[in-house]
């Protein structure tokens, strides 16, 4: 499956750079994607595929929203924490994974871990100082 | 009004250039300023991008191509920069 969303990828940025769709230059374009080495990695799944290309395409007006939000309010509390990966992920759809998180401006992936984990560092805004104090206090 | 939107894309795009590079120069931490930096380079640019696109549909194929490589060259290299920075002397 990875092959063929690879090539796809490959003709794809062909017939953008090129935006020629003749019949030589289409020759052309699959030759040189054939030709191009590429690395062979385990298979995945038609539908993680489709579910994670869905997740690009909702985070690009989400990535706006927030870049509004954190215009309009100021999120000036910043902390780390630690997401779990999705089970069975190939390296294709963890780098997509880590785009997605990243492209958001709440959210950057600092760091992938070899258990199966994201260090991920956030912004947010404030917490109201009475909550705040009443979580210090467990026994009130 | 095409022309509206384009303009007003363009507009977003400068407002947002400006909003994220700022905080660049105040005291916060590096990784703080990868935030604000995503909003204007990533989402900024993007922004001017589409408003070009809806300016001159004709030349639409390099200006997608240019979308998709702002929106994984910006990510990604965000991503190093911030692997980078957590590592800590480590080879530097």
């Amino acid at each position: 499956m990875i092959s063929i969303l690879d090539l796809l990828l490959r003709l794809t940025i062909w017939f953008l750079l090129t935006s020629d769709l003749s019949l030589p230059n289409i020759l052309i374009g699959i030759a040189v994607a054939l030709l191009i080495p590429r690395r062979y990695t385990q298979l995945s799944t038609l539908k993680d595929w489709l579910q994670i290309l869905w997740e690009v395409v909702v985070a690009i007006p989400q990535a706006y929203i927030e870049a509004v939000e954190i215009m309009v309010r100021p999120h000036t509390e910043e902390d780390i924490v630690t997401e779990r990966v999705k089970p069975r992920r190939t390296p294709g759809l963890i780098f997509l994974d880590v785009f997605v998180i990243t492209f958001t401006p709440k959210t950057i992936v600092l760091n992938h871990h070899e258990d199966g984990t994201y260090e991920v560092h956030r912004i947010r805004r404030p917490r109201r100082k009475t909550k705040a104090k009443a979580a210090r206090r467990p026994w009130s | 009004m095409i022309d509206n939107i384009s303009y007003g894309l363009m507009v977003l795009g400068v407002v947002f250039w400006f909003w994220g590079t700022v905080p660049l120069l105040g005291h916060r931490s590096v990784l703080y300023k990868l935030h604000s930096l995503s909003v204007s380079d990533t989402l900024g640019s993007m922004a001017i991008v589409v408003g070009l696109l809806l300016k001159i549909p004709r030349e639409w194929p390099l200006l997608l191509l240019a979308l998709i490589s702002l929106a994984i060259w910006n990510t990604v290299l965000g991503y190093v920069l911030a692997y980078c920075s957590s590592q800590g002397g480590g080879n530097d």
